[in-house]
């Protein structure tokens, strides 16, 4: 029994916007308030050749038509055509690949497909889906997930008998794809591959994924089943291009949304400044939680998403702490992220759909489409780091008809620095595209191997656009494959999708051990090329808000030990940083800026570090770090200054400049590429030895590359912009880290500096 | 091209050094330096071909493609008393690791065991070589099929199909686990065809651990050789060198590597063929009333016999666990052992096991809990009709 939840002011939404409107002090905040007018549906016909059943079903349902890009997608499906449909959150995607799905099984009980979902919440939640509606259409579907957590028992089950299996790129990767013939059935008679949140493959797992995908179709042609591949985006500026580089096949893309949508605010917020010269304003964290307090106070159901579970964990405390017990019910905000139990969040989910829960914070763990009902409000405590996961997360709050709002709080870090000064970014066509690099050769050769442990390789057979014989005739060699007969065969003991994941490059990590209280504990792992600044001895390493020293650095067997410690000061460790570029796949001079991109082999080698006083950053003792240099083999985007551009600067301002340029582009980077700054290095050179000239190099910090080098080198012109406009509107004086770093460390004229260099006078 | 090669040599190497980390594969290489030099083929740990160096030309190209070796031995010779005399008996069966419907005939059973080029299984692991034997007129037909060339897998695993499907059922040493899974791997990806044989399949690991597991340690069947056979191997190559053997053998085509392995299979059937009559034989004699003399053995046999119904063998069995075994034993035996003496008539006996159990204050709290409860019915019982006699 619960007594339904009394607020002492139940107001309405437009009246709390009214008055936040009104608020002098919360005006100073906004940067922009933006009032999207509501939008009609447009519908289109249930397609004639629709199994009957399923029509008469979606008419009981009351769905007498579908919106005009369902239709599309239909159509496009069944005509046999490979399809994305790009509409936003609560468009009704879902509809766009069940219904085909259903209607080939209906027809043919023997059809087979396979939806790939890039999280195994998500899959467990359409599997509800699908199973409700086909038991509505009064067909055997049978639908199965098929992931870590299916209890062997059912697996055999699941292998002959599963309409539908669902699965996660993971799963296909080491437990379907390596024992194929154990699902002769789904292979022989695949229909249809769904592949959902396609804008989620991008970076490095999604070029191990468009590999797995190689693989796939290679074992689908093996037992003679061609599927048609259904993919579903949030918005990205390259939906066609990504899918094509996953399907490698003509694709149709489908991006008229045709879902009617409510009126929409959209607030963006910059907390105030406390500290000018360094940046720092006051925490994005209260200002949302002030926010979020305000709309569960009046009765509005509210979600929040912050950036990393810690902050969830800290939000929810201080709303709590703002909603006592008893006058207020004991659960009016819950927490979501992972590490809860599933049948916690299921329980969430469905507070959160009957409406017993009016406010939840979150992680990302809650934007992709796990249906949670559509909320009133949404609170987002930091950029998410992209312009499709900004839409996804505000899409939370939006129904149908009613108004709806959504908040966007933004910290002191450049990016969102950036998109609140220009919340345009966000509101325009987004310009982020999700990039892939399937032809990696680190990544290629791995798959390779894969795929010929799975189907040995016919000798002209192509695997991607590299030289597939030469690997394979090299795989030979070496023993690994064994030619017979033109045929390429597995000839090792090992098995080779063992141990190789999807989501890193290189199994070639340090992890970190947290031998506190006498117990060891990984806690974390960190790249081998970045740990020499981050793990070297007596370096404090932050995880989760905790100090932790970092007291012997196993280097060879790539293990930190460490243990917490309570000090006053933080560690820097400087680099020495060299690049030499191996081969310039491309170059274009401009007028201000000399741009390149190629191959390049990063050598660094971590020289000292330093103790800082926190806030103070005084210098207070240093030591040396005595780790080998470390060598990365990787695209780079390079940018050069021509002399014209410094001349008459001394040497000093030179250095100054470049710095902070490369600051700056580092920081927003990202906008373009859909990454996170870690996945981008910086290296500047005062005299580059392969341009001769002052240069900023951005590296891929995968081996190889996935491809940001080259995007950064097709759209400098873009970037620059961005670094212009960002300088101009960033609230410091000399320069913070938002910009272009903080002054006090690089010198007191590097804003200035870098403005010269970016609208030359 | 020469720049591509050093790339993915490099990245080759990389992965090879991950792999050797996690395997310990330098012990491994150690090991098979030693084991070349003192027993092992010639060139085996040279060419233990993952490691590196240009490959070869096949010195001999084979004429066939793939080769069958065949040899009947009498079944005297291999001291077998029940496996390929006469019919099968479908209630010794049953305790021989059946699954499925039992074979009428002990010609019905195709004796297996498969080499293979990993352990993982999977669809890049292949069978090379596949030993089976079966009985025809008071001899044991073994034949070693063993593919030359992995370019004619088809027809080798077409030949094998034919080789396999004249019997009802086959016979295994953890095959339920590992061969069969692989054969019908093999099937799919060679011929895209179903197994038939193993709808009845004696799988005899599990009979053998419940046997001898307590007693030697452990159940492999060099073990067993040792240890129930008394016939220990003297030169074999290691299970885990044989894929490695293998590939070598495929780049240098010396048939003295593929010699031990060829042995190794010999072995490894002939072996399960005995052991399986020694199992047979340990039922057999606990059936007429000689239980195993080692008492877990009779205790898990005992087991075996209440489920196929067979009550004067479970209650011998019991009885010698009961003798023989230590108290923990005692513990876990008492109560089904209790129920047998009940149906004997010799409720006086149960009941003074279990109270003597009791009184050491042995067992778990919820086994002490059952005892006690089965102790108050027989006390019940016996006052019960103590006062029938009574009155």
């Amino acid at each position: 029994m619960r007594t339904a939840v009394r607020f002492p002011a139940r107001v309405s939404l437009e009246q709390i916007l009214d008055r936040l409107g009104r608020d002098a002090e919360f005006k100073q905040l906004v940067t922009r308030w933006e009032r999207l007018p509501p939008r009609r549906a447009s519908y289109a016909e249930l397609p004639a050749w629709l199994d009957g059943r399923i029509g008469a079903t979606l008419r009981r349902r009351g769905i007498l038509s579908l919106y005009s890009h369902q239709a599309e997608a239909l159509e496009a499906a069944h005509a046999g055509k490979h399809t994305v449909v790009v509409t936003p959150t609560a468009s009704g995607k879902t509809l766009c690949y069940d219904l085909p799905v259903i209607d080939a099984i209906a027809k043919d009980p023997s059809a087979r497909a396979l939806y790939i979902f890039p999280t195994k919440a998500l899959a467990q939640d359409q599997l509800a889906e699908l199973e409700r509606l086909a038991a509505d259409v009064d067909i055997e579907l049978k639908t199965y997930t098929y992931d870590g957590d299916t209890p062997p028992a059912v697996r055999a089950a699941i292998r002959s008998a599963g309409h539908v299996v669902i699965t996660n790129p993971d799963m296909l990767h080491t437990g379907i794809l390596p024992h194929h013939t154990k699902w002769v059935k789904l292979f022989e008679n695949l229909r249809y591959v769904v592949l959902d949140e396609l804008h989620t493959y991008r970076g490095v797992f999604g070029s191990n994924v468009a590999n797995v995908l190689r693989r796939l179709r290679r074992v689908c042609a093996f037992y003679g089943s061609h599927p048609v591949f259904i993919c579903t985006s949030a918005t990205i500026a390259n939906p066609e291009e990504l899918a094509r580089r996953h399907v490698e096949d003509d694709v149709v893309v489908i991006d008229r949304n045709g879902a009617p949508r409510g009126e929409k605010v959209l607030v963006f917020v910059n907390p105030p400044v406390v500290n000018r010269s360094l940046g720092v304003r006051k925490s994005a964290l209260f200002t949302g939680r002030d926010i979020a307090a305000t709309l569960l106070a009046s009765g509005v159901q509210t979600i929040t998403f912050t950036r990393s579970r810690v902050a969830t964990e800290l939000l929810l405390t201080y709303l709590r702490a703002r909603f006592p017990q008893p006058q207020w019910p004991p659960d009016l905000v819950r927490g979501y992220r992972s590490g809860y139990l599933p049948s916690e969040r299921r329980a969430i989910e469905r507070g959160l759909r009957d409406g017993s829960v009016r406010g939840v914070v979150s992680t990302n763990a809650l934007e992709l489409g796990i249906d949670i009902g559509a909320l009133q409000a949404a609170v987002l405590i930091g950029y998410p780091g992209t312009v499709a996961s900004t839409w996804q997360q505000m899409g939370r709050a939006g129904r149908r008809e009613d108004l709806s709002v959504a908040f966007l709080v933004a910290t002191s870090l450049p990016v969102d620095q950036y998109i609140v000064q220009h919340p345009d970014y966000v509101l325009q066509r987004s310009p982020e595209a999700g990039l892939v690099n399937p032809d990696n050769l680190h990544l290629l050769v791995q798959h390779l191997k894969c795929g010929a442990f799975e189907i040995p390789f016919e000798r002209k057979e192509r695997f991607g656009t590299e030289d597939t014989p030469g690997v394979l005739s090299y795989l030979d060699e070496q023993g690994i494959l064994h030619e017979a007969d033109g045929r390429y065969h597995w000839s090792a003991q090992s098995f080779p999708a063992e141990g190789m994941s999807l989501r890193t490059a290189t199994s070639d990590n340090v992890v970190v051990v947290d031998q506190t209280d006498g117990r060891q504990r990984v806690i974390g792992e960190v790249d081998r090329f970045g740990a020499p600044l981050i793990l070297h001895e007596q370096a404090i390493y932050l995880h989760e808000s905790r100090q932790l020293q970092v007291e012997r650095l196993d280097w060879e067997n790539a293990k930190a030990y460490v243990r917490e410690v309570k000090v006053d000061y933080y560690t820097q460790a400087g680099e020495s940083v060299r690049i030499r570029v191996l081969d310039e796949f491309a170059r274009q001079s401009s007028e201000h800026f000399g741009r390149a991109h190629g191959e390049v082999l990063v050598s660094a080698i971590a020289t000292i570090y330093k103790k800082l006083t926190m806030y103070t950053h005084e210098n207070i003792g240093w030591g040396k770090i005595h780790i080998p240099e470390q060598e990365l083999q990787t695209t780079s985007f390079w940018l050069s200054l021509p002399e014209r551009a410094t001349a008459g600067w001394p040497k000093e301002r030179v250095e100054i400049a470049l710095a902070g340029l490369g600051n700056l582009l580092h920081g927003l980077a990202p906008l373009l590429l859909m990454c996170a700054p870690h996945d981008l290095g910086l290296a500047v050179e005062v005299r580059s030895p392969h341009t001769e000239l002052p240069t900023i190099y951005l590296f891929d910090m995968t081996p190889g590359g996935v491809g940001f080098s080259e995007r950064l080198f097709r759209s400098t012109d873009a970037l620059l912009e961005r670094a212009r406009e960002h300088l101009d509107s960033c609230g410091c004086g000399t320069g913070c880290p938002s910009c272009v770093g903080p002054a006090h460390a690089l010198g007191h004229d590097v804003r200035e500096a870098v403005a010269d260099l970016l609208s030359p006078r | 091209m020469n720049d591509l090669r050093e790339r993915i040599a490099a990245i080759v190497e990389r992965d090879r050094k991950r792999l050797d980390g996690e395997r310990g594969a330098d012990g491994l290489a150690a090991q098979t330096e030693t084991l070349s030099t003192r027993r092992g083929p010639p060139g085996l740990a040279a060419g233990s071909p993952a490691r590196g160096g240009p490959r070869s030309a096949p010195l001999t190209v084979p004429s066939r493609p793939f080769e069958v070796h065949e040899r009947r031995i009498a079944l005297d010779e291999l001291g077998l008393e029940i496996v390929g005399r006469g019919a099968c008996d479908p209630l010794l069966i049953a305790h021989l690791g059946l699954k499925g419907e039992p074979p009428r005939l002990w010609t019905d059973v195709l004796f297996l065991d498969t080499e293979t080029t990993g352990l993982s299984g999977g669809t890049g692991t292949y069978i090379f070589l596949i030993g089976v034997a079966h009985v025809a007129e008071e001899e044991l037909v073994l034949r070693q099929h063993l593919l030359l060339d992995l370019a004619a897998e088809r027809d080798f695993v077409t030949e094998l199909k034919r080789a396999i499907e004249p019997f009802r059922a086959c016979a295994s040493y953890n095959g339920k686990a590992f061969d069969i899974p692989i054969i019908r791997t093999r099937f799919v990806m060679a011929i895209r065809s179903e197994l038939t044989v193993d709808e009845s399949h004696l799988d005899l690991l599990h009979p053998a651990r419940r046997l001898w597991r307590d007693r030697f340690g452990s159940t492999t069947l060099r073990q067993l050789e040792e240890s129930v056979l008394d016939d220990g191997r003297t030169a074999d190559i290691p299970g885990w060198l044989i894929p490695d053997a293998y590939f070598h053998y495929l780049r240098k085509r010396d048939p003295a590597v593929i010699a031990p392995v060829l042995a190794h299979n010999a072995r490894d059937v002939l072996s399960l063929v005995r052991i399986t009559d020694r199992v047979a034989r340990a039922v057999d004699a606990a059936r007429s009333g000689q239980a195993p003399d080692h008492a877990p053995a009779a205790f898990l046999l005992a087991r075996g016999f209440d489920r196929t119904g067979e009550r004067d063998a479970a209650f011998a069995c019991y009885e010698s666990a009961y003798f023989d075994g230590d108290n923990p034993l005692r513990v876990r035996l008492a109560l089904a052992f209790s129920r047998h003496l009940e149906q004997r008539g010799e409720s006086d006996r149960a009941l003074r096991m279990l109270e003597t159990l009791l009184d050491l204050g042995l067992g778990t709290t919820r086994w002490r809990e059952q005892a006690a409860a089965r102790v108050r019915r027989l006390t019940r019982k016996k006052w019960r009709s103590a006062l029938r006699t009574a009155s």
